[in-house]
């Protein structure tokens, strides 16, 4: 009896159905030759069982677990994301509708009352001189020095994306540690903040919080596209920025 | 169940697949970052697509099938060709020291990345993935044929790269 070795392999894969099943039993039966051809299909199945396990023990990045409730964003540093979501959202109108809560915590600036007195103690965000709010010295430092593709470890902020406005500001967004995101501008020698938005995490679970939310909210990513000039800069636009102050472009 | 407790209940169930899809994004992708990267855009697809899932099928493969697909259209999108899984790399990725090297050279994993994508994928998805023959070829969006030819070749390779102990007497 003939049998190929596709055959051979779907019935070590239990592929087959109960009539085939045991016409290969009865061969193999008959002939070890066949017995052994089966036996080499099922080590490999064994071998193969094992390959790449290592990463099955890994810790899960709790961005990607974010992302799985619905709460995520770009990944951190991957500058070209925005564009990328820009695109598909011209194909596909974005239905966030399953995440109401993450929404609902978005707070627009001027109705972030609470959220400034809840972050009171930090103290990062500051009425500025000339009305509005501004990043104070700790977070302004960041914002002017902190390249978004720095994977050094969180500090009371991460700075994560920069971009050029439509008015010929530079723009970034930033993470604040354990409270939520927000987009700030630098006008003159200020970081004026744009838009800021807690943190669905943070808002259930502020005391537990640790490290710096690595991503934007959906709610920040909006006010990016909003005020957006073309594309975000990539790591050589953010150094030639840095290096220039973030001084906004005459046009 | 009321339609948000229903999705929380599959945002759980892919909560707990993501190390099975982290692990699937690791035969597409050979940098651990940019394989989570895939993996996080095919989470937040899968997300906005859920109506698109038919609850009869499998949730895995319903998820391979979107990480292979996010994977492809990063890898056009990005122009990204460089980082994607070199087998040749890996094997040197592998052990610490040049007799480490040696013994780790013929293991499952590197063998797995000697083999060409096509049958790569399938050699994954069927004998480390658990997935039938047929999820499989969906996820690959292959016929059936297709697919059992591609993994026999596979197998084929690994045989010979693995010379695994019954194996020898042909």
């Amino acid at each position: 009896m003939t049998i190929s070795e596709e055959t051979l392999m779907a019935y070590a894969d239990g592929e087959l159905d109960a009539a085939t099943r045991a016409s290969i039993e009865a061969a193999m039966q008959e002939d070890p030759e066949i017995a052994k051809r089966v036996a080499r299909h099922r080590a490999l199945r064994e071998a193969m069982q094992g390959a790449f396990s290592g990463v099955l023990e890994e810790p899960v990045p709790e961005r990607l677990i974010a992302a799985a409730r619905g709460q995520s964003s770009a990944p951190k540093g991957a500058l070209v994301d925005l564009a990328r979501e820009a695109a598909r959202r011209k194909t596909s109108p974005r239905p966030r509708r399953w995440q109401p809560a993450a929404l609902a915590a978005s707070l627009a600036l001027g109705v972030g009352l609470g959220f400034l007195a809840w972050h009171g103690p930090s103290g990062l965000i500051q009425p500025g001189s000339g009305g509005g709010l501004v990043a104070n010295a700790a977070l302004a430092e960041i914002l002017s020095s902190q390249l978004s593709d720095d994977r050094s470890p969180a500090r009371v902020a991460v700075a994560h994306l920069s971009f050029r406005s439509k008015s010929g500001d530079y723009c970034r967004t930033f993470s604040l540690t354990g409270s939520g995101s927000g987009l700030a501008c630098r006008e003159g020698s200020d970081w004026k903040i744009k838009a800021l938005a807690e943190s669905p995490r943070a808002a259930t679970n502020s005391g537990n919080f640790r490290t710096a939310a690595s991503e934007d909210s959906p709610a920040i990513r909006a006010a990016v596209e909003a005020s957006i000039d073309g594309e975000p800069l990539d790591h050589t636009g953010e150094v030639a920025a840095r290096q220039a102050g973030w001084a906004a472009a005459k046009r | 169940m009321s339609t948000i407790e229903s999705v929380q209940n599959v945002q759980e169930q892919i909560v707990a697949l993501l190390p099975r899809l982290r692990r699937f994004a690791r035969y597409l992708v050979r940098n651990p970052h940019d394989a989570d990267d895939v993996v996080q855009i095919a989470v937040e697809r899968a997300l906005q697509r859920l109506d698109q899932w038919r609850s009869d099928a499998r949730l895995d493969s319903w998820l391979f099938k979107i990480v292979r697909n996010a994977w492809i259209d990063e890898v056009r999108a990005r122009g990204r060709r460089a980082k994607i899984f070199m087998p040749e790399e890996a094997g040197e990725q592998i052990g610490e020291t040049p007799i480490e090297r040696e013994i780790d050279r013929w293991s499952a994993e590197t063998a797995l990345g000697r083999l060409p994508e096509d049958q790569r994928l399938a050699v994954s998805l069927v004998l480390v993935e658990g997935l039938s023959y047929k999820d499989a070829a969906e996820v690959l969006e292959v016929p059936l044929g297709t697919l059992t030819s591609r993994l026999a070749r596979g197998r084929e390779a690994l045989q010979a790269m693995l010379r695994l102990p019954e194996g020898e007497s042909s």
